[in-house]
């Protein structure tokens, strides 16, 4: 858990498993397990293992009825999240210190009655693989464990960290579209990198 | 009509129609048609894009079309409002202006805009709700009910197809389960397998075995497959896939493989194990759905897929119309806006260019044109605003010319004036002048002076100036300026008194005589001819002197030697004759004498030498000079008092000694030997001369007598020949200077001699 890594991390008792003796605390006051966004139900954990910062995020959110239908009408429903890992400076505009896309799609396919399902990350093709439960579709585009966003020799020891996931679907369902989107699902997740 | 751009400036060596200046866009008729085809080439553009979106991809519509069309609604619609503002802004500063035909221009815009804003506002609500209405009218629940039941009945049929195709593959596997599969041959796997394809409809079997390498997961082998006749070959690696997906442990593996017109092969998997559970091999069954049945079934997915998908994005679709109507109303709002504007600007400009012109012209600029480019309507006009401009500017530069001459005339004239000024401010005549109405036009500073006039009777009638008591005979003078009869100016001595003495002057008017013969006025000159008079004086004086000593000298010896003989003759006379003889000739000898006395003082008065000056202290000579009175005179006191800085002075010491003793003793003749004399030197550095006062306490001396106490011969004492203040002023006036006297405050009198220095 990570908040109890933060804990011990105070007490300087507690050791990753990797070479690098790393960990990661997250500051429970500003982001605890999750950071809200949109509707507060997006999840960021960063952590890090074996020299690198992994992401884990949960969207928070389930299969709506347009999304359902969207899915269900054939076309390719996609969750794209841009994860960004982010130092915080007073005086300018915030510095990225590494970012990754990712994409979860769907497809289903009305006469087999399959869920084609596929990831890239940062434009690469991933796992790809067909379900007919919903619920495995909803994990698909809304969970994702562990990404690896960038290595921890990067990063300086003791600086203040945060990770901003911003997920959008596509296609999009709006009228018009307006560059600064305001139906992105948003997280941020703050933490403290003690090595 | 004709066409105007600008009005320009005309050089003096320019031909009086300018050159055309460079087109700008409005003007050129050719880029009009460019700008009108790029925009109509735009709108056919929106009409194909319009037309073909239901090829775009739903990424491409959503994220592409929709998103560059909102983008040139929002570019439009701040371009329209650019527009606007700009035309409102330019109209308010031009009525501020009160430029020509502002209001004019203003309602034919708004009339072009109001034409076409409201129909193009009201078509765009219709046009909108039209599209909304439309687009929801093609999602109406009885299609949407055959559809889903097509999908539905389609998506069944394979669904059971393929549960039936797992069956089979499930049963031959359990029928595999026995059979080592690892050392089977592949003849009789497919001898084993070919009832399966006529007893129970399965379309083709195909047998894998695990491969010797364990891994996991394991490889497989293909052991031998079996077709039913006539059944495509399809790809030949759906099976192999959907075999290693077995092996590989997904569930319920199956698969569709799609040859198009030749119809589906519907692909299950079911793993082959041991009868002690390990897996030894996978069967792969496959079912055919032939080609015509197949392809109604994918256009029953498709319509249905098609239809949801338009469903889903009726949202973007419908805001891409309306971005597309939006767009096509701003464009005619934007075009009816320039329109208007240009419409207006190419019905007013000539008008305005006249107008603008005609205030440059009316500011002076006269070399102001305006360009013409065409022969039309207004063609005319302008050419003869051209023309009135060329000769405008031909009389201008015609009345500079005269202007610039008059000026230099002009200049002369007031060179002369100034100079005659000068003239007048520095000689010593005395000239005023005076005009018809009988005012004081010019007074110079002698006549000031010589007047005691201040110099801002300039102006005033000369009449009142004049009709002060010691002025009255020259007023007499001007008394006639407004008759022009005095042609000849005839010259005249006038006496003024001036602080108590006379001034003489030499008077001369003179009528100013215009053009026309009419008199302008007159103008009075005089000169201050006193000393030229008291010279002349002194000159007779001094013949007098010459020819009474001569004549009454020359008897005097005779005279006297004769006395002397009568009296030797009556030497021998007796006493009594003798005594009266003697008397007699005693009484002639000594009058002779007295007599000759009085010659010799006479011939020193007409034969005194010019003066032999050399630069003098005039204080230390006053000073030795007044000490020579120290101790004689009990009761009078002499003060000296000299100005400090006193330059040394030209003279001759032993003439002006003599004349401050001659001064310093009628002063102590004049108190009665009884008094303070003061003796005072003053510097006047503006008229250069040093002045020395004899100031006496004494009864003074009455006005009248001042002149004459120069006079030879004239004494208030008694006795004395009476030359010494004649010999006095002979000398100040040898030595350029002057002498005057005046009343002493409170009494007495003042001697001022006035030395050049």
């Amino acid at each position: 858990m990570l908040p109890r890594k933060h804990e011990d991390t105070k007490k300087g008792t507690v050791h990753s498993s990797s070479c690098f003796r790393v960990f990661v605390t997250v500051a429970a006051l500003v982001a605890g397990v999750g950071v809200r966004a949109q509707a507060a139900q997006v999840s960021v954990t960063p952590i890090a293992r074996d020299g690198q910062v992994l992401v884990s995020f949960d969207l928070g959110v389930g299969i709506s009825d347009d999304l359902r239908d969207a899915i269900q009408s054939g076309l390719a429903t996609t969750f794209s999240c841009e994860v960004a890992l982010r130092r915080a400076t007073a005086t300018w505009f915030d510095r990225t210190i590494a970012s990754v896309t990712v994409t979860a799609s769907v497809r289903f396919d009305n006469l087999t009655r399959q869920y084609q399902l596929s990831r890239t990350f940062d434009g690469k093709e991933g796992v790809a693989h067909s379900t007919d439960d919903e619920e495995a579709v909803r994990r698909w585009l809304t969970e994702f464990e562990r990404v690896p966003l960038s290595m921890t020799s990067v990063l300086e020891a003791n600086g203040e960290y945060y990770v901003r996931v911003r997920a959008r679907t596509r296609p999009r369902n709006a009228w018009i579209l307006w560059p600064w989107d305001r139906s992105a699902i948003l997280g941020r997740a703050t933490f403290t990198f003690v090595q | 009509m004709a066409g105007f751009t600008s009005i320009a400036p005309l050089r003096s060596q320019e031909p009086l129609t300018p050159a055309p200046v460079r087109r700008r866009f409005r003007d050129s008729p050719r880029r009009i048609l460019i700008g009108t085809g790029v925009v109509t080439a735009l709108l056919v553009a929106l009409v194909v894009v319009s037309a073909r979106t239901s090829r775009f991809t739903p990424d491409l519509l959503t994220e592409g079309v929709l998103y560059a069309l909102s983008a040139a609604d929002l570019a439009m619609l701040a371009a329209l409002l650019f527009l606007l503002a700009r035309f409102i802004i330019k109209l308010v500063v031009e009525r501020r202006r009160a430029l020509p035909l502002a209001r004019f221009r203003t309602r034919l815009v708004a009339l072009l805009l109001g034409m076409t804003l409201a129909p193009a506002i009201l078509v765009l609500i219709v046009g909108s709700e039209l599209i909304r209405t439309n687009i929801d009218r093609w999602f109406n629940a009885p299609l949407a009910d055959v559809l889903s039941s097509a999908n539905q009945i389609a998506g069944e049929y394979y669904h059971e197809r393929q549960v039936l195709v797992g069956d089979h593959a499930d049963r031959v596997a359990s029928a595999l389960s026995s059979v080592d599969l690892a050392g089977a041959d592949a003849d009789a796997i497919r001898e084993r397998l070919a009832p399966e394809l006529t007893l129970h409809g399965v379309r083709r079997l195909t047998v894998y075995r695990v491969g010797p390498n364990a891994g996991s997961p394991p490889t497989l082998e293909l052991v031998g497959d079996v077709s039913a006749s006539g059944l495509p070959a399809g790809e030949g690696t759906a099976a192999a896939r959907l075999a290693a997906q077995a092996i590989g442990g997904v569930s319920d593996a199956r698969s569709i493989e799609m040859l198009g017109a030749s119809g589906d092969l519907l692909y299950a998997a079911a793993v082959v194990r041991a009868p002690d559970g390990p897996p030894t091999g996978v069967v792969v069954a496959a079912d055919y759905v032939a080609g015509e049945f197949a392809a109604r079934s994918h256009r029953m997915v498709q319509a249905f897929e098609g239809y949801n998908q338009l469903r889903v994005l009726r949202r973007p679709l419908t805001g891409m119309y309306l971005s597309f109507f939006l767009m096509v109303t701003l464009l005619i709002l934007i075009g009816a806006t320039w329109t208007g504007s240009y419409l207006a600007k190419r019905i007013t400009r000539p008008v305005v260019a006249l107008s603008a012109a005609a205030r440059e012209i009316g500011a002076g600029r006269l070399d102001q044109r305006i360009e013409q480019q065409g022969d039309e309507e207004f063609g005319a006009l302008v050419e003869a605003f051209n023309v009135m401009a060329g000769e405008l500017a031909t009389s201008r530069r015609k009345l500079e010319r005269s202007t610039h001459e008059i000026e230099r005339k002009h200049l002369e004239v007031e060179k002369r004036r100034r100079y005659v000024e000068t003239i007048l401010e520095r000689i010593t005549t005395g000239v005023v002048s005076v005009d018809i109405s009988g005012a004081i036009t010019t007074i110079n500073t002698a006549a000031s002076r010589l007047l005691s006039l201040p110099r801002s009777i300039v102006g005033h009638s000369a009449r009142a100036v004049f009709d002060r008591a010691d002025l009255r005979e020259l007023g007499a003078l001007i008394a006639g300026v407004d008759r022009p009869t005095v042609t000849e100016p005839i010259p005249q001595e006038i006496a003024i008194p001036r602080e108590g003495q006379e001034l003489r002057l030499a008077v001369v008017a003179t009528a100013l005589i215009g053009e026309s013969g009419a008199s302008e006025g007159l103008v009075l000159v005089f000169d201050d001819v006193t000393p030229l008079i008291r010279a002349q004086k002194v000159a007779a004086w001094r013949e007098v002197a010459r020819r009474l000593a001569h004549e009454i000298k020359n008897p005097l010896t005779p005279i006297q030697l004769s006395a002397g003989r009568l009296r030797r003759h009556f030497q021998t006379a007796p006493p009594a004759v003798k005594a009266l003889v003697d008397e007699c000739t005693e009484t002639i000898v000594g009058e002779v004498e007295s007599l000759k006395g009085l010659v010799d003082e006479f011939s020193q008065f007409a034969r005194m030498p010019s003066p032999k000056t050399v630069p003098t202290d005039l204080g230390q000579l006053i000073s030795e000079t007044v000490a020579l009175y120290n101790g004689i005179f009990a009761d009078v006191r002499i003060e000296q008092r000299f100005a400090p800085g006193l330059p040394l002075v030209r003279l001759d010491a032993e003439q002006i000694r003599r004349v401050i003793i001659n001064v310093v003793d009628n002063a102590i003749e004049a108190m009665d030997r009884r008094g303070v004399i003061v003796v005072e030197t003053q510097l006047d550095i503006p008229n250069r001369v040093v002045r020395v006062v004899v100031a006496d306490d004494g009864p003074g001396i009455p006005a009248a007598e001042r002149e004459k106490l120069f006079l030879p011969y004239y004494s208030t004492k008694g006795r004395g020949s009476g030359l010494g203040l004649a010999i006095v002023r002979r000398i100040i006036a040898e030595h350029g200077g002057s002498i005057e006297t005046s009343d002493n405050v409170p009494h007495g009198t003042r001697f001022t001699i006035e030395l050049p220095c």
